[in-house]
C-alpha cells in the first residue's frame, strides 16, 4: 500500500517540476490539475480503512482541484485572450534545478525529522515540503497572474499533503471549508483577471507596480 | 581465451549491423507518412558508394580532417567494444571502464568537432559549437545514470553495472536515457537529420565539408553511435545479463528494434524544438536520471 | 655511492652557478641549469622509488633556528615535477627570451629564473617553519620580478603589482599560521603532529594562505592577469609548478596536522566551485594566455576535489576510495604541470610568431607552424582528459574515488554524487573550450596579416614541447609505471592507508589506451590511403553561395562559446558594447564583448575603493600643522582622562 502511495506522491512531485518547467500557461494549469487529482486519490491509499468521510474528501478534492479550478482558469485564459507564453522572472532551467534541489533536500531532511515510525518510510512529509517550495518558486519567479494562481494551488497541495498525516483527525468541515475557500478564490481571480485585462491590456503583474500611488 | 576470440565476432556484428538502424528509422517514418520510403539497406549502399568516391578537401583544411574523421570513428567503435552484449560480457572490461566509456565518446566528439572546424566555415562552427555545448548536458545525464548503475551493482565495470535491471527507477532512467539518445544522435526534437537549412543543423552542419571515405566514416560512426546508445538503454532497463545466451541476445535485439522504432515514431510525430528550448529538455533528462539515482539509493537502502 | 644529499647539493650549486653565469654567458647558464635540474630529478625519483626519507640537519643555526631539510614522498613528487618543468622551460627560454630579442631583460631574467627555481626547491625541502617562510617569501618575490620582466608594458606592471599584493596577503596568513603553530608546539620544527587536537583551527588560516597561491576560486584574482602578462616561459613555470606550491602546502599540512571535521567538505566544495567556474570563465576569454590561465583555476579545482575527498575519507574511514581520490589528485598535479606547461609554451610560440595573443587575430596557423599546432592539439586533448593521454588517468582515479564514496552510501555519498556530476560538467566544458582554442588559433584561414606571416619556432623551442608531449603520452599509455611513485606519496600522506593496497586496474587501462592508439593510427592511415587512391582534390570551402567570404567571417571564439557563456552569464557578467547598423547603407557597426574578472572587478576592487575612501578621509587629519597636532594630543588626553575618571567611579 505504502509503495503505491509513494509512487503517487512521486508522480505529484513530477508535476511540480512540470509546472516549474512549462513555459505555456495551459500546461502549467494542467500540471497543477493533475497534481490535485493525484493527491485527491492519495487518502484512499492510506493505511487505514476507507470510511465514507475519507471517500468524500477524496471525491471533493478531485472534483474541485482536478476539474473545477482548471476549468475556471482555462476559461479565464480564453476569455482574457492572454499571450500564452510565459516570460519568467526566474529562468526555467534555474527554477527547475531549484525545484529538484528542494525535492532532494526535502527527502534528505525528512530523515532527520522526528516522525512517527509509520510515516518514516512514506514520502508524505518530503513531498509536502517539496510541493510547498515549488509553489513558492512559482509565486516568486513568474510574472503572469494566472501562473501566480498556479503557484498558490501548488502551495495549497503541499499543505493538503501535510494534512494527510492527520486525515482521520481533521474534521470534514475543515477540509470542505478549505476547498470552498479555494474555489471562491480562484473564481474571484478569474473575474479579476478579466477586469485587469480589459483595463490594462496586460496581465503582467510586474507592470502593476505603477499602481502603487 | 574464448572471450578474447569473441571480440572480432562482436566487432563485426557492431560494424555490420549498425547501418541497419537508420534504415529502420527511415522505414518507420515513411510508413507513418504513407510513403514507401528508401530501402532498408539504403545506408549500406550509401556507404559503399561514398567509399569509392574521390575526396574534395577545402583549401583551408589540413590532413587533420581525415585523421579527425578516422579517430572519431575509432573512438566510437572502441566505446562499443566496452559494452557487454546481454549475457555476453565484453572481454575487455575492467573496473572503471564505465568512465572510459564516457571519455571515449568525448574523444569522438573532440575529433568530430575539430574536423568540422577544419574548413573554416561558419556552418561547421555553428554545428560544432552546438554539438559540444549540448553534450555538456547529456554527459551530465549519462554520468548520473552511471552513478545509478554503480549504486545498484556496487561496481564500476560496465559488465556488472548493466547486468541487473534498473530496479525501481527504471521508468525514470528509460525516459532520461532515451532523451539523451535523441540528443546525442542529433535526432528530432534536437536536430532534424533531414533538414536542409544549414542554420538549424547540428550533425549535418558538422559534416558539410566532408566527402568520400571521410564522409563514409562520419556516416557509419553516426550509425554505430545510435546502436551504442540503443544497446546501453536496452541493458540499462532490462536484466539481460541474468538471462541465458539465446534468450538474452534475442531480447536485446528485440529491444534495440523497439527503441529504434520509437526514435522513428518520435521523429514522425514531433517537431524540432527551438534551440533555446533544448537545454531545458536536456536538463529534464538529467533530472530524470538523478531521481533514478535517488530512487536506487533509497530503494536499496531500506 | 651517491645519495640524495650530494645530488641535491649539486643541484643547488649548479643552479646557483648557472644563475651567476646567466649575467654574461647564456650557454653556460643553460647547461648548468639543466644539469642542476637533472640532479634534482634524480634525487626525487630516488626517494619515490625507495620510499626512503632523506633528512639533513644543519650544523649551525640560521636566524636562530637549526635548518632541517627533509625529502619524503610528497615533497619528492613535487620536486620531480619542478625539475622536469624547470629544465623544459629553461631550454625553451634560451630561444624564446634570447638576448637578440630582449637585450635589456634576458640576462636579468636568467638570474631571477634560477633564483626562483632554487627558492621553490627550498620550499619543498624546508622542514623548519621559519626557513619555510623565508623560502616562500623569496619565491614570491622572484616570481614577481619574472612577471614584470617586460617592465615597459603597463599591463605587465599592473599584473605584477596585483600578484605581489595577493601573494603578500597569502604570506601574511602563513606568518600567522607558522607563528601560531610555533607558539602552540613550542618549536619551529615541522613534522607529524596529528594527535594535537588543539591545532585543528589553524587549518583555516593555512587554507587561505596556500589557497591564494594555488589560485582556488574566490582567491584566484591575481592569477589570470599574472599568467597572461608574464613571458610565456614564466607563465609555464608559474602555472605548471608555482601554483602547485600552494597545493603542496595544503597536502603537506593536512597530512602533518589534524584537520577539523568540516575541512574535507570545504576543500571538496572549493574544488568543485573552482573546477566549474574556472572553465566557465575560460570559455569567456578571447585572449589565448588568459584563457589558459583560467584553466589553471579549473585544474586546481580537480586537484582540490581529490584532496578534499581524501580528507573526507580520513574523517569517515574510507581508505579504499580515499586512496584513489588522493592518488588521482596528486597525479593531476603532475599531469596538469606537464600539459599546462606544454600549452603555455605552445601559446608562447604563437605569440613569438605572430605578436598577438588575441584569438580573433589568429587562425590557420597549422600551415605555417605544423609542429606547434600538433603539439598544442595534443596538449589540448590531454587537458580535456581524453584517452589515451595523461589527463584521463588522473581524472579517472578521482572519479573512481568519487564512485567509491558514492557506493559507500554513507555521509560522504552526499558530497560524492555532486562531485562526480560537476567533474563531468567540468570535463565537457573543458572539451568545448579546447575545441574552440585549437580551431580558432590553428584551423581555418588566417584572420590577420600577422597570422599569415607566421613562421615555425626553432628547435630550442620545439624540443621542450616535444619532451613534455612525450611525457603526457607516456603517462597515458603506461600509467602503471607511475603508480609506485603515487603510492609512495599516498603512503607519506596517510601512513595507515598503504596497508590495504588493492591493485588498481591501471594496467588494463594502459593496455586499452595502447590498443586505441594502434587502431586509431591504422584507421587514419587507411582512410588517408583510401582518399589518396580515390583521388584527392582541393577546392574552396562551400560558402552557401556567398561570393565574397573573408577570413574575418569565420566563426569566432566568442560565437563558438556563446551558448555556454550564456548559461553562465549570471557569474561571468559579460560587458557588451553594441553599435547596431542603422539605415539603408550602414557604415559602422560594432559589437564588443569582454568577460571581466568578476571577483576582482565586482568584489575586491569596490571593497578596495571603499577602504581607500575611508583612509583618505582619515588622512585629512594629517596635514603638517604642529598646532593642530597639539590639539589632537590635548583631545586625546582629555578623552583618556574622562575614560579613567568614568572607570574609577565604577
Amino acid at each position: 500500500m505504502s509503495s503505491t502511495l509513494n509512487l503517487l506522491i512521486g508522480a505529484a512531485l513530477g508535476c511540480n517540476l512540470l509546472a516549474l518547467a512549462s513555459s505555456r500557461l495551459p500546461s502549467m494549469i494542467r500540471a497543477a490539475a493533475i497534481q490535485g487529482t493525484l493527491l485527491g486519490l492519495a487518502p484512499l491509499l492510506m493505511d487505514h480503512e476507507v470510511g465514507w468521510l475519507v471517500a468524500l474528501v477524496a471525491a471533493g478534492t478531485i472534483l474541485v482541484k482536478g476539474i473545477v479550478i482548471p476549468y475556471l482558469l482555462l476559461r479565464a485564459l480564453r476569455a482574457a485572450n492572454i499571450d500564452r507564453e510565459e516570460r519568467p522572472l526566474l529562468g526555467f532551467i534555474p527554477s527547475l534545478l531549484l525545484g529538484a534541489a528542494a525535492t532532494i533536500g526535502a527527502v534528505a531532511a525528512a530523515d532527520a525529522l522526528p516522525l512517527l515510525p509509520e510515516h518514516a518510510a512514506s514520502l508524505i512529509v518530503p513531498g509536502a515540503f517539496a510541493t510547498l517550495v515549488s509553489g513558492f518558486l512559482l509565486l516568486i519567479g513568474r510574472a503572469k497572474a494566472i501562473s501566480q494562481v498556479c503557484g498558490y494551488l501548488l502551495l495549497e497541495n503541499g499543505i493538503y499533503l501535510f494534512g494527510m498525516l492527520l486525515i482521520t483527525a481533521t474534521p470534514l468541515i475543515v477540509e470542505a471549508g478549505i476547498l470552498l475557500d479555494l474555489t471562491v478564490a480562484v473564481f474571484v481571480i478569474g473575474i479579476i483577471v478579466d477586469r485587469i485585462q480589459r483595463a490594462f491590456d496586460t496581465l503582467d503583474t510586474t507592470k502593476m507596480t505603477s499602481l502603487r500611488e | 581465451m574464448i572471450p578474447l576470440l569473441l571480440i572480432p565476432v562482436k566487432l563485426a556484428a557492431w560494424l555490420m549491423l549498425a547501418p541497419l538502424l537508420p534504415g529502420i528509422i527511415n522505414k518507420v517514418k515513411a510508413w507513418v507518412a504513407g510513403r514507401r520510403g528508401p530501402p532498408l539497406l539504403q545506408v549500406y549502399y550509401d556507404l559503399a558508394r561514398l567509399w569509392q568516391k574521390e575526396v574534395v578537401l577545402s583549401n583551408l583544411a589540413s590532413p587533420g580532417l581525415i585523421v579527425g574523421a578516422a579517430v572519431a570513428w575509432v573512438a566510437l567503435v572502441c566505446a562499443a567494444v566496452l559494452l557487454p552484449l546481454g549475457p555476453s560480457d565484453s572481454a575487455v572490461g575492467f573496473s572503471g571502464d564505465a568512465l572510459l566509456f564516457i571519455y571515449l565518446l568525448a574523444l569522438s566528439r573532440f575529433f568530430a568537432a575539430g574536423a568540422a572546424l577544419e574548413a573554416g566555415t561558419a556552418f561547421g562552427g555553428m554545428g560544432a559549437a552546438r554539438e559540444v555545448s549540448y553534450a555538456v548536458l547529456s554527459e551530465v545525464a549519462i554520468i548520473a545514470a552511471l552513478l545509478t548503475f554503480a549504486l545498484q551493482s556496487g561496481s564500476v565495470s560496465l559488465n556488472q553495472m548493466l547486468a541487473p535491471s534498473a530496479g525501481p527507477g527504471a521508468v525514470l532512467l528509460a525516459g532520461g536515457l532515451f532523451t539523451v539518445l535523441l540528443a546525442e544522435n542529433c535526432r528530432v526534437p534536437f536536430d532534424d537529420p533531414n533538414t536542409h537549412l544549414e542554420l538549424t543543423m547540428i550533425h549535418e552542419a558538422m559534416i558539410l565539408d566532408h566527402s568520400g571515405p571521410p564522409m563514409a566514416a562520419a556516416l557509419h560512426g553516426a550509425a554505430v553511435k545510435l546502436l551504442l546508445f540503443s544497446v546501453l538503454l536496452a541493458q540499462a532497463i532490462l536484466p539481460l545479463g541474468e538471462l541465458a545466451w539465446g534468450r538474452g541476445l534475442a531480447l536485446l535485439a528485440g529491444m534495440v528494434v523497439v527503441i529504434t522504432v520509437g526514435v522513428g515514431l518520435v521523429e514522425s510525430l514531433l517537431a524540432r524544438l527551438a534551440f533555446r528550448r533544448v537545454p531545458l529538455l536536456l536538463t529534464t533528462a538529467f533530472l530524470l536520471c538523478l531521481f533514478a539515482l535517488l530512487t536506487a539509493w533509497k530503494g536499496t537502502a531500506s | 655511492m651517491v645519495s640524495q644529499g650530494p645530488l641535491l647539493l649539486f643541484a643547488f650549486l649548479a643552479l646557483l652557478a648557472g644563475g651567476m653565469a646567466g649575467l654574461r654567458w647564456g650557454r653556460c647558464w643553460l647547461i648548468s641549469t639543466v644539469a642542476g635540474a637533472a640532479a634534482a630529478l634524480a634525487a626525487g625519483i630516488w626517494v619515490l622509488a625507495t620510499r626512503a626519507v632523506w633528512e639533513w640537519h644543519g650544523p649551525c643555526a640560521i636566524g636562530g633556528e637549526i635548518p632541517v631539510f627533509r625529502l619524503d614522498g610528497v615533497a619528492a613528487l613535487f620536486l620531480v615535477l619542478l625539475a622536469v618543468l624547470g629544465a623544459a622551460a629553461t631550454i625553451y627560454s634560451h630561444e624564446y627570451w634570447s638576448e637578440e630579442r630582449h637585450p635589456r631583460s634576458a640576462c636579468l631574467g636568467r638570474v631571477w629564473w634560477n633564483f626562483l627555481l632554487i627558492c621553490m626547491g627550498l620550499v619543498l625541502l624546508c622542514a623548519n617553519g621559519l626557513h619555510f617562510l623565508i623560502a616562500w617569501e623569496l619565491f614570491a618575490v622572484s616570481s614577481y620580478f619574472l612577471i614584470t620582466l617586460e617592465r615597459s608594458r603597463l599591463e605587465a606592471r599592473r599584473a605584477g603589482w596585483l600578484y605581489l599584493a595577493a601573494s603578500h596577503a597569502g604570506t601574511l596568513c602563513l606568518f600567522a599560521f607558522f607563528a601560531l603553530l610555533a607558539a602552540r608546539t613550542g618549536s619551529w620544527q615541522l613534522g607529524p603532529l596529528r594527535d594535537h587536537a588543539e591545532l585543528k583551527p589553524l587549518f583555516w588560516v593555512a587554507l587561505v594562505g596556500f589557497g591564494l597561491k594555488a589560485g582556488m576560486f574566490p582567491l584566484h584574482i591575481w592569477l589570470p592577469s599574472a599568467h597572461a602578462s608574464a613571458p610565456s616561459h614564466v607563465s609555464a613555470i608559474l602555472s605548471g609548478i608555482a601554483i602547485k606550491m600552494g597545493i603542496y602546502g595544503l597536502v603537506r599540512f593536512t597530512s602533518w596536522l589534524p584537520t577539523p571535521e568540516a575541512a574535507g567538505w570545504v576543500v571538496a566544495a572549493l574544488g568543485m566551485v573552482s573546477a566549474v567556474l574556472g572553465v566557465a570563465f575560460a570559455l569567456g576569454q578571447h585572449d589565448l594566455k588568459r584563457l589558459l590561465a583560467y584553466h589553471s583555476v579549473e585544474n586546481i579545482g580537480i586537484i582540490l576535489l581529490g584532496l578534499g575527498f581524501a580528507m573526507i575519507a580520513q574523517t569517515y574511514g574510507g581508505a579504499s576510495w580515499g586512496r584513489l581520490a588522493l592518488a588521482g589528485g596528486l597525479l593531476h598535479v603532475w599531469n596538469h604541470g606537464l600539459f599546462k606547461c606544454l600549452l603555455f609554451l605552445g601559446a608562447g610560440s604563437v605569440l613569438h610568431a605572430t605578436g598577438t595573443r588575441r584569438m580573433s587575430r589568429l587562425g590557420g596557423l597549422w600551415r605555417a607552424m605544423p609542429w606547434t599546432a600538433g603539439l598544442f592539439a595534443l596538449g589540448a586533448a590531454a587537458i580535456s582528459a581524453l584517452p589515451p593521454l595523461n589527463g584521463l588517468i588522473s581524472e579517472w582515479l578521482v572519479y573512481l574515488g568519487l564512485f567509491g564514496a558514492a557506493g559507500s552510501r554513507g555521509v560522504a555519498a552526499w558530497a560524492a554524487i555532486p562531485g562526480a556530476i560537476l567533474l563531468a560538467v567540468t570535463g565537457a566544458l573543458a572539451l568545448a573550450c579546447f575545441v574552440k582554442v585549437v580551431a580558432v588559433v590553428f584551423l581555418g584561414a588566417p584572420r590577420s596579416p600577422a597570422a599569415e606571416r607566421a613562421r615555425e619556432c626553432g628547435i630550442w623551442m620545439r624540443g621542450p614541447m616535444l619532451a613534455l608531449a612525450g611525457a603526457c603520452v607516456v603517462i597515458g599509455l603506461a600509467p602503471i609505471l607511475f603508480w609506485p611513485a603515487l603510492s609512495s606519496a599516498v603512503a607519506a600522506w596517510a601512513p595507515g592507508w598503504a596497508a590495504d593496497a588493492a591493485p588498481v586496474p591501471l594496467r588494463a587501462l594502459g593496455t586499452f589506451h595502447l590498443a586505441l592508439v594502434v587502431v586509431a593510427g591504422a584507421a587514419s592511415l587507411a582512410l588517408w590511403h583510401r582518399a589518396r587512391r580515390n583521388g584527392l582534390t582541393r577546392g574552396p570551402t562551400w560558402g552557401c553561395g556567398y561570393a565574397a567570404p573573408t577570413p574575418r567571417m569565420q566563426y569566432t571564439a566568442g560565437s563558438f562559446a556563446g551558448i555556454i557563456t550564456e548559461w553562465f552569464a549570471w557569474i561571468l557578467r559579460p560587458e557588451r558594447r553594441r553599435h547596431d547598423p542603422a539605415g539603408l547603407f550602414p557604415r559602422n557597426a560594432a559589437d564588443h564583448e569582454r568577460t571581466p574578472e568578476t571577483v576582482l572587478e565586482r568584489v575586491v576592487e569596490p571593497c578596495g575603493r571603499m577602504i581607500m575612501a575611508c583612509s583618505t578621509a582619515v588622512r585629512r587629519l594629517q596635514h603638517g600643522r604642529i598646532q593642530a597636532y597639539i590639539l589632537y594630543l590635548v583631545i586625546g588626553l582629555a578623552v583618556l582622562a574622562m575614560l579613567a575618571f568614568a572607570g574609577g567611579h565604577r
